[in-house]
C-alpha cells in the first residue's frame, strides 16, 4: 500500500446524539440553578459571612488553645473509631469479595453476592448510624464503629471482587494444575496477586473513614462532630476554630502516613513482578 | 568477549526475611487492641453488643415496612437535595479540573505554583462536608446555599486529588509530540493530557453526584438544606416507617446514578 | 541549513551524551544517523529542535540559533520541524484527524485550539497529509485501533501538517516488522525527495540505513566517527562505528534487499 492512495475523504461522523445529551444535561443544571430556593443577595453576602466567621474563629482573639487537648482527645476517639469500623470491614470483606469474583465462584454466587454488595453500599453511613447501630448499641463510639465497618463492606467488597476478577488467569491455571485443593488454590494463585492492591484499598478507606467519622458525632455516635456542633450552635467560634484545626491537622497527618504506605506497598508489588531477569547476550553464550 | 561460567552446583544462601512485615503486623495488633481496649480506646465489649441485637432485630422490621403516604412530604426535601446535588457538582468539578492541572507533577507550570496547589488541596481534602456545612451555615444561615457551598468545596477536594492521580499517570509521548510541533502550554494540555484523562474525569464527577446526594442526608442535619432535616425529625422520633420511606428514595437515586455512569462510561471509553 | 558547531551535550548524571559535534546538513539531503544505544543519536536528534539542551556550543537552523531562542521563538522554530517518534506518541483516545491536526496547533490561536474549532484550511491541510501517506480512510477512527505500521504512518502525517522545513525522525521504524519498515522507510523518502524536506532518521539496522540513507553519518560515544555516503559504507565502516563486529541484531535481514522501486 504506498502513498496518495486511492482512499477517499470519509464524511464527518454525526456528533447528535453526543451534542443532544449535553444540551439536555444543560438544561437540568440550568433548571436547577433558577429553580433552588435562595435569592441572589444570598450569594454575595456568602464571602463577607465567611469571611466574618473565620475570623472570629481564628483572628479576633485566635482559637481557643485551652481547650487542645480535649479537642485532641475527641479526635483520637473518631481516629479509633475509623481504624476499627475499616479493620471491621476489611476483615469480612476480603471472603465477601471472592465469594463475589465471576473468576472464582460461580456466576449465580457472584452476582447475588454483588447485589448485596451494593445493597449495604447505598446505606450511607450515617443512616446506618442512626437507624440500626445505635438502637443496637446505644449512643457513642462503638455504634459508629459498627456502622463504619459495615458500609466498609460494601465499598471494600465491591473492589476487591473486581480486583480478583481483573487478575492473570495463568497462576491459578498453575496452581490447579499441580492438584491443589480450591482454597490454596486462592492463597497462592490469586491472593498473591491482589493482595497489594486490596490493601492500598484498605487504607484508602482508612483515610475516608476518618471524615465519616467526624460525621457520625453529629447524630450522637462518638468522636469530635458532637462537640464542633456544640461549639458552633453555642457561637463559641474560638473553640469552634481550634477544633477545625486539631481536625485538619490530624487528618494530613494520618493521611501522609497512610498515603506513604500505601505507595511503598504497590512499589513492592510492582518490582516483584517486573523482576530482575537477566538474559545472557547472545554473544556472550555464542563465542 | 566475555563467556559466561556456569557456577559449579552451588546453592545461594537462603536470604534473610524482610522485617517490614513482622514489624507491620505487630504495629497493627498494637493499633487495634488499644483502640478497642476501655483505658485508651472505645471500649468495645462483643458481648454486650451480642446481646443488644435482639433491639435491633425490632428496627429492621419496622424498615421493611415503609409507609408510603409519607412519600408526598419528602418530595420537596428530595427535590431540594437533587438541585443541591447538581449544582454543586457542577461547580465543584470545574474548579477541580483546573486544579488538578496545577497540582500535577506532569502539568504544573513550576514548582512553587504546584506546591501551593498540593498544599491547598490538601486542607481542602482534609475537612469532611459536615465540618464545610456547619461553617457554612454559621456564616450564611440556613438553607441551601450553606449546602451547596459546602458540597462544592468537597466536591474540589475529592475530585482534584483523584484527578491529579491521574494526570500524574499519564502517557508522555503524546506531550512530547504536542511540544515537537510547536504547541503552547495550554494546547498541550488540551490535546494530549486531557484526552487520556476524560474517561475518569467523568467518572469521578459522576462520584461526586452520588457522593452529594448521600451527603445530603447530613448536611440537612445541621441546617443545610436537603433530606437531611426531615430525616432526623423522623428518626428523632422513632417513626421507622417513615426513615425507610426515605431510605429506599436514596436508594432508587444512587442506583439511577449508578446507571447513569456505567452508560456514559461505556460510550466514552 | 543546520549547522552544530561545536555542540556538547552533557546530562545531569555525567554522561557525555554529545561531544564537541561540527556539523553542516544542506537543505533537502536525506540523512541517517547510526550508532549503538546511547550513543547519542536520540541526543542530536532532539538538540535540533531544542528538546535537550546543548550544555556547550551551538546549533543554529538557516542562522537562528536554538540554544540561544526564547521559548516563543523556539516554538516557531518547532513549528517548521516535524517529529516521528519510535513509539510514534499518538493520543491514542482520540481520533486520527485530531492527531494530525496537532500539527497545525503552532498556527491555530489558544481559544480555537481549546475548543478544537481548527479552520477550513486547517483541516484540509491535515486530510491532504493523511492522502499522502495513504491513510486518509481512517480520518475518524480512533487511533488506538490502528496497526503500529498505520499508527507511524499518522505520526508521519502529523509532522507533515506542519508544513514543516524539515523532519526529524527518531528510530521510526524499530517498533514494525520488515515489511512495514520499508513501507515507512519509502514513504520518508519519497517524502524528502518530492516535497524536498529534509529529513534525518536515526536507525539500528545498518541495511535499511544503506537503502534509504542519502548521507550517513556515525556516532561512538557521543563523538562524530564516521560522515560519507551511503556507497562508501560497508562492514568495516560499520564496525568502525561500533566498535565491535556485527551481530544478526544489527540487520534487519534478507527483507532489507527488498526492492525500494518507486
Amino acid at each position: 500500500m504506498s502513498a496518495l492512495a486511492a482512499g477517499s475523504r470519509p464524511a464527518r461522523p454525526s456528533r447528535a446524539k453526543r451534542n443532544l445529551a449535553l444540551l439536555g444535561a444543560a438544561v437540568v443544571v440550568a433548571l436547577c440553578a433558577l429553580t433552588v430556593d435562595l435569592d441572589p443577595g444570598e450569594i454575595l453576602r456568602l464571602p463577607v459571612g465567611v469571611g466574618l466567621v473565620f475570623y472570629e474563629m481564628f483572628l479576633r482573639e485566635g482559637p481557643e488553645w485551652s481547650y487542645f487537648p480535649e479537642a485532641l482527645g475527641y479526635m483520637l476517639e473518631s481516629l479509633q473509631i475509623a481504624w476499627l469500623g475499616t479493620v471491621l470491614g476489611a476483615i469480612i470483606s476480603l471472603p465477601l469479595g471472592f465469594f463475589g469474583a465471576k473468576n472464582v465462584s460461580s456466576g449465580l454466587v457472584s452476582n447475588v453476592m454483588r447485589q448485596v454488595l451494593n445493597a449495604i453500599r447505598a446505606f450511607p453511613e450515617v443512616v446506618l448510624a442512626i437507624a440500626i447501630m445505635i438502637p443496637i448499641a446505644g449512643l457513642g463510639p462503638v455504634a459508629g464503629m459498627l456502622a463504619l465497618g459495615l458500609h466498609s463492606v460494601g465499598t471494600l467488597g465491591k473492589l476487591t471482587a473486581e480486583v480478583i476478577e481483573g487478575i492473570d488467569p495463568g497462576p491459578v491455571e498453575a496452581a490447579r494444575a499441580t492438584g491443589a485443593r480450591p482454597l490454596q488454590v486462592q492463597r497462592w494463585g490469586v491472593l498473591p496477586q491482589v493482595l497489594p492492591e486490596i490493601v492500598a484499598f484498605w487504607l484508602y478507606r482508612f483515610e475516608i473513614n476518618i471524615r465519616a467519622s467526624a460525621i457520625l458525632g453529629v447524630v450522637g455516635a462518638g468522636g469530635i462532630g458532637f462537640v464542633l456542633q456544640q461549639a458552633i450552635s453555642f457561637n463559641r467560634h474560638e473553640r469552634a476554630g481550634m477544633i477545625i484545626l486539631v481536625v485538619i491537622g490530624a487528618t494530613i497527618v494520618v493521611d501522609t502516613i497512610s498515603g506513604w504506605i500505601r505507595r511503598r506497598i504497590i512499589e513492592g508489588a510492582e518490582a516483584k513482578v517486573s523482576g530482575e531477569l537477566v538474559e545472557p547476550e547472545l554473544a556472550d553464550v555464542t563465542a | 568477549m566475555t563467556v559466561a561460567t556456569a557456577q559449579p552446583g552451588g546453592r545461594p544462601a537462603r536470604p534473610r526475611p524482610s522485617l517490614a512485615v513482622p514489624i507491620g503486623l505487630l504495629a497493627f495488633v498494637a493499633v487495634t487492641w488499644a483502640s478497642a481496649s476501655e483505658q485508651f480506646g472505645i471500649g468495645l465489649e462483643v458481648g454486650d453488643l451480642i446481646a443488644d441485637i435482639g433491639r435491633g432485630a425490632e428496627i429492621i422490621a419496622d424498615l421493611f415496612n415503609p409507609d408510603w403516604e409519607f412519600l408526598p412530604q419528602t418530595v420537596g426535601p428530595m427535590v431540594e437535595t437533587f438541585q443541591m446535588a447538581v449544582l454543586a457538582s457542577v461547580l465543584g468539578c470545574a474548579v477541580a479540573l483546573l486544579v488538578a492541572f496545577l497540582a500535577s507533577r506532569v502539568t504544573a507550570p513550576n514548582a512553587p505554583v504546584f506546591l501551593a496547589a498540593r498544599t491547598v488541596l490538601s486542607v481542602v481534602r482534609a475537612i469532611p462536608d459536615i465540618l464545610y456545612a456547619l461553617v457554612f451555615v454559621a456564616a450564611a444561615g440556613i438553607g441551601p446555599l450553606a449546602g451547596i457551598a459546602a458540597l462544592t468545596f468537597f466536591n474540589i477536594g475529592v475530585v482534584a486529588k483523584l484527578l491529579s492521580e491521574t494526570v500524574d499517570g499519564v502517557d508522555t509521548g503524546p506531550i512530547e509530540a504536542a511540544r515537537a510541533a510547536g504547541g503552547n502550554r495550554l494546547q498541550t494540555v488540551r490535546w494530549s493530557v486531557l484526552p487520556q484523562v476524560l474517561p475518569n474525569y467523568v467518572a469521578y464527577s459522576l462520584y461526586t453526584f452520588e457522593l452529594n446526594i448521600r451527603a445530603s442526608t447530613v448536611i440537612g442535619i445541621v441546617g443545610a438544606g436537603g433530606i437531611g432535616y426531615l430525616l432526623q425529625t423522623q428518626y428523632r422520633f422513632f417513626a421507622w416507617e417513615r426513615v425507610s420511606v426515605i431510605i429506599i428514595e436514596l436508594f432508587v437515586f444512587v442506583f439511577l446514578i449508578e446507571l447513569l455512569s456505567i452508560w456514559l462510561r461505556r460510550r466514552l471509553v | 541549513m543546520i549547522r552544530f558547531e561545536n555542540a556538547s551535550v552533557t546530562y545531569p548524571g555525567g554522561v557525555h551524551a554529545l561531544r564537541d559535534l561540527t556539523l553542516e546538513i544542506p537543505d533537502g539531503q536525506m540523512m541517517v544517523i547510526v550508532g549503538l544505544s546511547g550513543a547519542g543519536k536520540s541526543t542530536l536528534i532532539r538538540a535540533i529542535n531544542g528538546l535537550v539542551p546543548l550544555s556547550e556550543g551551538d546549533v543554529t537552523i538557516d542562522g537562528v540559533s536554538v540554544r540561544r531562542a526564547n521559548p516563543r521563538q523556539l516554538r516557531q522554530l518547532r513549528s517548521k520541524i516535524g517529529m516521528i517518534f519510535q513509539t510514534f506518541n499518538l493520543v491514542k483516545r482520540t481520533t486520527v484527524l485530531n492527531n494530525v491536526l496537532m500539527g497545525r496547533l503552532h498556527s491555530t490561536g489558544t481559544l480555537r485550539s481549546l475548543l478544537g474549532w481548527y479552520r477550513a484550511e486547517d483541516v484540509e491541510v491535515a486530510m491532504q497529509a493523511l492522502e499522502r501517506v495513504g491513510i486518509v480512510e481512517k480520518a475518524y477512527v480512533r487511533a488506538a485501533n490502528l496497526s503500529g505500521g498505520q499508527q507511524q504512518r499518522v505520526g508521519i502525517a502529523r509532522a507533515l501538517a506542519q508544513q514543516p522545513k524539515i523532519i526529524l525522525a527518531d528510530e521510526p521504524v524499530a517498533s514494525l516488522d520488515p515489511p512495514t519498515s520499508h513501507v515507512v522507510m519509502r514513504d520518508l523518502q519519497r517524502i524528502n525527495r518530492e516535497l524536498k524536506i529534509t529529513t534525518i532518521v536515526n536507525l539500528h539496522f545498518l541495511d535499511l540505513a544503506k537503502v534509504y540513507g542519502e548521507r550517513i553519518i556515525g556516532l561512538r560515544q557521543g563523538e562524530l566517527v564516521y560522515d560519507g555516503t551511503a556507497a562508501e559504507a560497508d562492514e568495516n565502516v560499520f564496525r568502525d562505528i561500533y566498535g565491535r563486529s556485527l551481530t544478526a541484531d544489527d540487520l534487519m535481514g534478507e527483507a532489507a534487499a527488498a526492492p525500494a522501486t518507486l
